[in-house]
């Protein structure tokens, strides 16, 4: 009908619950509903998308229109779509421990101020405390005859601690985000541990940029893979040409020891049972012992490129797919804590993220750490703050030269296109050379 | 001309409302959006949105209650989750929504010729990759965008006002070998945008920042880009003016009312009546009738922004600078058209480095302002000419110093989101060169 080669249909209904406390006091608290489709069709051509708010299931008539309005719109597009073949199925979402939907609002609230509240401290001015709840049912058909539905459950906490004395204003910021259900108990640790930081760092100096070897922890580290090497293998952009990493599978750009991952299948922040197109998935190792092995995919990218595997599109519900990182990591390697601090010997231990951004097309990426120490004759001396790390995709990954034992995830949100998706990133301890570090103190 | 026709379900729903709590305010968005994407020179995908968000705030006894969802059929719920959100917020002082005032309203931001349809953003993006030939380089992706929406809010005070918008944006990425480049364009009016000129400069940037040399590190005078300047004011600066923040404690110019916070030519002022910029608006987001507000003048602070939350808990006026993100979002402080001005000069005569653009200023730390990021397409400028690309570096400082060292601004200013900003010149910034 249409002429229509392909279509898909995705709807995603849901409620958002959300608890803001500031300084003790409950800003805003309570649940917000919502209902988008995305319907995607192909006529021997490019797409045509329809992005429908509050949509009803529909057939017969109805949905042919539907399917009329987007094919019109396929009209207009030059490009000719052709979507790579790719295995079907869905994994088991995790069962929650405990359901948010059986604990009230007013409790929530409650072991939130409680976390709030063990952020007070001499020192600290503000303490921000945030809960946020997403339910989402999502209902997936294409014209290929597959269909799938699931519920995911996200929640989770940040908390934000500041402190001030004589103008100078700093701050500690911890979070903890799960698909495993309930997780507001027993976290007062959290608000202790962010108000520590904040008041610490009122004594931290600036740190000085320039070269030198860094000890990065496993949650900057985790950032760093995801901004130097996941972007750069996303196969959109190696289709149109927006990626240092095009043309470069087989070639090796870091040492034996390292291996990269993203792998959605896994029950971390960033799981999906099944892609935004209906396609299984499954870990894929963009980098394995050094050498670039695969791009991450979607249908349209696995046609137009090869080299990687589909699975690996994901969308904010309402929007197109894009092709997306999920959980995205480095292997651990063997070393020890102890065995990277003595290599690193004098130089620089981040620790903590405050994000990063990168252009994939240029190859440079930036990021930052949340507070760091200096490191001398292996051991971390002074604290220091507002520190970032920069680099070329191509030649800084040459750069890690041990890679611990102690591999860790941390949930986190990613951007792209406009859209915001669930991530989680990780790795051990991290030994990198030649680390370009930016900072504006002086000797 | 008055927008506003009656809607039977909100006069409804302000009705039912008013029996459970003291007050009931509607706003309710509904829109269409069309855009076309490119996929190198191919239009590779055409999307047709239509969006619609419906956000309830309920007071009662100084308890803010608020609930949205994109379905208004389901307001009754929307009204329900409102009221049982106000019993879980601590009570504050609260001075009530405003009362309606008259108002013009003729929309300020609205093009009613513009056709919000497939064809006009097809013939965009082919303007765009007619001005992209006229350099080296390849275009990886672009995109523009056409939308339309109405607005309405209404409360229980008798406030019905509606308003319309458009918008148009385009956008174009290139590269030439391992060099990239970004423009974009953005106005409520499409005799405001120049697609062949974004598709020119983008590829202008890709093509003439390939053979970057290496800078040494060091201290030097730097020229930003209204668009490398937005990324450093939009994720510190403007944040820190909040009236929010700064009786949080979350903001570094808390306690420099009437201190000089910049170069004596510095003004900064919120103008939401500003003619042709793409913010203006005759009411925020809550109702208030909208005014200009100065920042900054001549370097000294002078005042923050206010919704009527904080206005109320802190015993002072909104400035009318409630804004809303997204459709049915709860009204937060912002700005309309947010100018940075002062004396104009040519700033581009003596050898500086030019940055068009940074990576990763969301890094930089809101508190304190300290922030490193990695430049895009910097130059060496002099007498007004773009000489040696820049390779690859990182400017670091801190966005509240910086302020003091500005030593000019330039002619012309150009508008980046809600910001409308000038080039600036800024004295002896560390630049960590490879």
């Amino acid at each position: 009908m249409h002429g229509i080669s392909y279509y898909d249909l995705r709807h995603v209904t849901g409620e958002i619950t959300h608890i803001e406390i500031d300084n003790a006091v409950v800003e805003s608290a309570g649940t917000s509903l919502f209902n988008k489709a995305i319907l995607r069709v192909l006529v021997k051509s490019g797409w045509g998308i329809l992005q429908i708010d509050n949509y009803t299931p529909c057939s017969g008539t109805k949905f042919d229109e539907l399917l009329g309005r987007a094919a019109r719109l396929a009209g207009i597009t030059e490009e000719h779509v052709v979507l790579g073949d790719a295995p079907r199925g869905t994994l088991a979402v995790p069962q929650l421990k405990e359901n948010p939907r059986d604990v009230s609002i007013e409790e929530k609230s409650a072991l939130l101020a409680g976390i709030e509240k063990s952020a007070t401290r001499p020192g600290i001015v503000n303490r921000r405390a945030s809960y946020i709840e997403r339910i989402e049912q999502v209902r997936f058909s294409d014209s290929s005859g597959n269909e799938y539905s699931y519920e995911m459950n996200r929640s989770g906490f940040n908390i934000l601690a500041v402190a001030s004395r004589n103008g100078n204003v700093q701050m500690g910021y911890e979070r903890e985000h799960s698909i495993n259900g309930f997780n507001l108990r027993h976290q007062q640790k959290s608000g202790t541990k962010a108000a520590e930081i904040a008041v610490a760092l009122l004594d931290a100096t600036l740190a000085k940029g320039g070269k030198m070897r860094a000890v990065l922890d496993p949650e900057l580290a985790g950032v760093f893979a995801h901004e130097a090497v996941g972007h750069a293998s996303e196969g959109d952009l190696i289709q149109e040409g927006n990626s240092v990493l095009s043309g470069k599978t087989g070639e090796r750009i870091g040492n034996e020891t390292l291996t990269i991952v993203d792998d959605p299948s896994i029950h971390e922040f960033g799981f999906d049972p099944v892609d935004a197109e209906g396609v299984a998935v499954a870990r894929t190792e963009i980098i394995r012992k050094g050498v670039i092995n695969a791009f991450l995919h979607s249908r349209e990218s696995l046609a137009a490129v090869g080299n990687g595997v589909a699975g690996h599109a994901r969308a904010m519900p309402g929007e197109p797919p894009l092709v997306r990182m999920s959980n995205t990591f480095i292997e651990a390697g063997d070393s020890t804590t102890d065995e990277i601090f003595a290599e690193c010997k004098n130089g620089i231990f981040l620790k903590g993220s405050r994000g990063g951004q990168v252009d994939p097309g240029r190859g440079i990426f930036q990021f930052n750490a949340e507070y760091g120490y200096l490191v001398e004759n292996g051991e971390c001396t002074k604290m220091v703050r507002d520190v970032s790390l920069s680099g070329e995709i191509l030649t800084t990954l040459h750069g890690i030269i041990l890679c611990g034992n102690d591999r860790m995830m941390s949930p986190g949100y990613c951007g792209k296109g406009g859209q915001s998706v669930p991530v989680s990133d990780g790795a051990p301890h991290i030994l990198l050379n030649d680390a370009v570090v930016g900072g504006s103190g002086v000797d | 001309m008055r927008w506003w026709v009656a809607v039977a379900w909100i006069e409804q729903l302000i009705k039912e409302g008013g029996k459970a709590v003291d007050e009931v305010e509607v706003y309710f968005v509904e829109g269409t959006s069309v855009s076309a994407d490119l996929k190198r020179k191919k239009l590779s995908l055409a999307t047709i949105s239509q969006d619609c968000g419906l956000g309830i705030r309920t007071i009662h006894k100084g308890r803010i209650g608020s609930s949205s969802t994109n379905d208004p059929g389901r307001w009754r719920e929307c009204l329900a989750a409102s009221v049982a959100s106000g019993k879980l917020a601590t009570p504050q002082e609260w001075d009530g929504l405003p009362g309606p005032v008259p108002l013009d309203m003729t929309p300020l931001s609205f093009d009613p010729s513009m056709e919000v349809e497939p064809d006009s953003a097809k013939k965009l993006l082919q303007a765009m990759l007619d001005g992209a030939t006229k350099h080296t380089a390849e275009v990886t992706s672009g995109s523009a965008t056409l939308s339309s929406m109405e607005v309405t809010l209404a409360n229980s005070h008798g406030v019905r006002y509606s308003d319309r918008n458009t918008s148009v944006s385009v956008s174009l990425e290139a590269i030439h070998g391992q060099s990239t480049g970004y423009e974009f364009d953005q106005s409520w009016t499409l005799d405001r945008i120049d697609p062949e000129n974004v598709g020119e400069r983008a590829t202008f940037f890709a093509s003439e920042s390939a053979d970057g040399k290496d800078i040494p590190y060091g201290e030097y005078d730097v020229l930003l880009s209204p668009l490398a300047y937005a990324e450093l004011l939009g994720n510190v600066f403007v944040p820190a003016l909040s009236g929010r923040n700064v009786h949080a404690g979350r903001s570094r110019l808390a306690t420099s009312l009437s201190e000089r916070v910049a170069d004596p030519m510095i003004s900064m002022y919120d103008d939401p009546l500003l003619p042709g910029a793409d913010g203006s608006v005759r009411w925020d987001a809550e109702g208030s009738p909208t005014r200009r507000i100065d920042f900054i003048r001549d370097g000294i602070l002078c005042a923050f922004a206010y919704d009527l939350k904080t206005a109320s808990r802190y015993g002072k006026k909104s400035t009318a600078s409630a804004v809303r993100g997204g459709f049915g979002g709860s009204p937060a402080i912002g700005h309309h058209n947010f100018v940075v001005d002062g004396k104009r000069e040519t700033v581009d005569d003596d050898r500086v480095v030019y940055v068009h653009n940074v990576v990763g200023a969301h890094t930089a730390n809101p508190m304190s302002g300290e922030f490193s990021v990695e430049l895009s397409n910097a130059f060496w400028v002099e007498n007004g000419e773009f000489q040696e690309p820049i390779r690859s570096a990182m400017l670091s400082g801190n966005v509240f110093d910086l302020h003091h060292a500005i030593s000019g601004l330039s002619p012309a200013s150009r508008a980046i989101g809600s910001l409308i900003l000038p080039s600036v010149k800024i004295n002896k910034q560390r630049i960590i060169g490879k």
